[in-house]
């Protein structure tokens, strides 16, 4: 792909493929301010207890503010001291990160290992003008790394810089196709991928050449959240409390749900904050998101990262047209103060019409293969409200299953990424001559299930698909 | 460990697939498990019942726990003869469950560790279960039951043809 950065990739001694900039090199410091940033959520929710308290007493002793501050002075002290012996270095193609008072820890990043990298941006950090680095490896959640907090400018050099490096050809070892692989699944089609190989055989990043592929529309995205399983419960809650209120006749009653009631608007706000202005863009090292209202976060998949791509169509939204397209990555995102975020995939549509998903998977899927084998009449039996939905289809390079009652979901999967086969056949699935085959790829709980097909049929698919399955792999390391 | 014809749970795939089983000990561990639960539950039903009711009910319930505990050991059988696993070229199958029958295709260059445990009752009886791990949270698959030297042979052997065929994510 890159000729010209062959040459030195081939000499043994020299790991560093692209010469990291002397200023990565050296030890650095997070940014002075980080401290703040990091504490900031504490002030938030001291600042609400203290506003409880005040609610409560009635302005009274002072003891409690008192306690208060010295745990905002505590907090801050040891984000101070956190932040003086925290410190980082990319140098041979790996970001390393020390921290640590008392007990030191050393980790180390492998640039040719990283999924993606996300540049975080919480509220206050916006107004600093800071951001969070974060990096994201395929293990568990304690995998991935996080510089916290950086100038944006700088974050997104680095950012830059780090994917760049990630994508030296040479740097990833043999054990580690995938990351050399220029030819996948990501960025089949697309041609900036193999034009533009300036952006990190110099070594400096110029941000490559980015097209826009999908622009959410804020209109759009504020109905369907409504509209969503989200939407349904936060009005059924909401609703709830307000009749306890009305009925009891007395609003004192109803305060005791409050707290549910915030909950249910905060869980609602959290995800129209970070789907808000979700943008997609193809360059050449992957797909940039950029989302956000109040804390803007923006990431990069790497092209040949992507295990699965899903795509949603809850009931009510069907009546409008829309829905929904997921990707899952392997690795999870580093994200504590955002659990629910977590559970889900990467939405690279929040919502969207049907022409949008269709563009958008024509980009993430070569051949997609429509799920236009529908399931055999004993299914109607078993699973009788499903049974319209279900179907599935496979060509050489991907198997497309689609399965949901209410929701109906599709999922395309890449045989090369599929780690295991399972054949499953229930009780009633053993009197119908049924049985269902699931593909799992790594990520969170992401298997496309071949849903209720003939015992004959899932038995031939169980009989073919290994071989399949390795078929597309070696073709992918070759 | 012996080699056998499918048995009664017979798993589709080829006709020429040699299914090896667990070592024929892992029944009685089953039971000694399943003894270790029914009679402490029956026990303590028996006399939570005979002292809050009367005898006859105290009676009635530990004895109806313990017949509880005999059809669980019933299916126990079933089960364990259910278990299964063979060995190919490029991937290992594992066979298992007797309601909800269930087969799992592993490439060797999927596994990303393999874990061998024992818990006391195994390991009493000189047995140890074989656990694969890939990058799926949800390809669960193990094999119990197998004898000491064989679960650590099966799982050097499996390492090795890992490492050989491993394949990036």
């Amino acid at each position: 792909m890159r000729p010209e950065g062959a040459p030195e990739a081939s000499e043994p001694g020299d790991t560093v493929t692209v010469p990291a900039p002397p200023d990565m090199a050296t030890w650095h410091r997070l940014h002075p301010l980080s401290p703040l940033v990091r504490t900031g959520r504490h002030f938030v929710s001291v600042g609400i207890l203290i506003l409880v308290l005040i609610f409560a007493n009635h302005g009274g002793s002072n003891n409690d503010f008192i306690t208060d501050f010295v745990v905002i002075g505590i907090a801050l002290i040891a984000g101070v001291v956190s932040w003086l012996v925290t410190r980082w270095q990319v140098s041979d193609g790996v970001l390393r990160i020390e921290t640590g008072l008392i007990r030191r820890d050393s980790r180390r990043f492998p640039l040719w290992q990283v999924q993606a990298i996300d540049v975080v941006q919480t509220g206050l950090a916006r107004v600093l003008g800071l951001a969070e680095l974060r990096l994201r490896m395929a293990g568990g959640d304690a995998s991935g790394g996080r510089l916290a907090c950086l100038r944006l400018a700088q974050a997104e050099q680095l950012r830059e810089r780090l994917l760049a490096m990630a994508h030296a050809p040479g740097l990833a070892p043999a054990g580690a196709p995938g990351a050399a692989s220029p030819a996948s699944p990501a960025s089949p089609a697309s041609p900036a991928s193999a034009a533009s190989p300036a952006s990190g055989a110099s070594g400096v990043a110029a941000p490559g050449p980015e097209r826009l592929l999908f622009r959410v529309r804020s209109q759009r995205l504020a109905g369907a959240i409504i509209l969503s399983r989200t939407g349904a419960y936060a009005a059924v809650v909401i609703a709830g409390v307000g009749l306890i209120a009305g009925l009891s006749g007395a609003p004192g009653a109803a305060a005791y749900l409050l707290p549910i009631v915030v909950a249910m608007v905060l869980t609602v706000w959290r995800q129209f904050n970070g789907e808000f202005a979700t943008s997609v863009w193809i360059a050449p090292d992957g797909l940039r998101l950029r989302s956000g209202l109040v804390q803007t976060a923006a990431e990069t998949i790497r092209p040949g990262r992507v295990q699965a791509v899903r795509l949603v169509e809850p009931l009510l939204w069907r009546a409008f047209g829309w829905c929904r397209l997921e990707v899952d990555v392997a690795g999870s995102r580093q994200r504590r103060e955002n659990r629910s975020e977590g559970q889900r995939l990467r939405a690279l549509i929040p919502v969207g019409s049907r022409a949008d998903a269709e563009q958008m998977l024509a980009e993430l899927v070569t051949s997609a293969p429509r799920p236009t084998l529908g399931a055999p009449a004993a299914a109607r039996w078993k699973a009788p409200l499903t049974y319209h939905f279900l179907g599935w289809n496979g060509d050489d390079r991907y198997v497309v299953a689609s399965r949901g009652r209410i929701c109906r979901k599709t999922t395309w999967v890449p045989l090369e990424k599929v780690q295991s086969i399972r054949w499953v056949q229930g009780p009633v699935q053993r009197r119908l001559e049924l049985a269902s085959i699931r593909l799992d790829v790594a990520g969170r709980r992401v298997t496309a299930s071949i849903q209720d097909r003939g015992a004959a049929e899932a038995q031939q698919i169980l009989a073919r698909l290994p071989d399949q399955a390795r078929a597309a792999r070696e073709l992918n390391r070759a | 460990m012996s080699v056998v014809d499918p048995g009664p749970a017979a798993a589709p795939g080829d006709a020429g697939i040699r299914w090896q089983r667990p070592s024929g000990l892992l029944l009685r561990a089953r039971r000694i498990q399943a003894v270790l639960v029914t009679v402490p539950v029956a026990l303590a039903g028996g006399l939570i019942a005979g002292l809050v009711g009367s005898l006859p009910l105290g009676l009635g319930i530990g004895l109806g726990l313990v017949v509880v505990g005999l059809l669980w050991e019933r299916f126990l059988t079933r089960r364990v003869a259910a278990w299964g696993y063979a060995e190919r070229g490029e991937d290992l199958m594992v066979r298992r469950g007797v309601l909800i029958r269930r087969l799992s295709v592993i490439p060797y260059g999927r596994m990303q560790f393999i874990d061998v445990t024992a818990g006391p009752v195994e390991r009493s009886l000189g047995l140890a279960t074989l656990r694969m791990h890939t990058a799926a949270a949800a390809s669960d698959a193990r094999i119990p039951g197998l004898d000491q030297a064989v679960a650590a042979k099966l799982r050097d052997q499996l390492a090795a043809l890992g490492e050989t065929q491993a394949a990036g994510l």
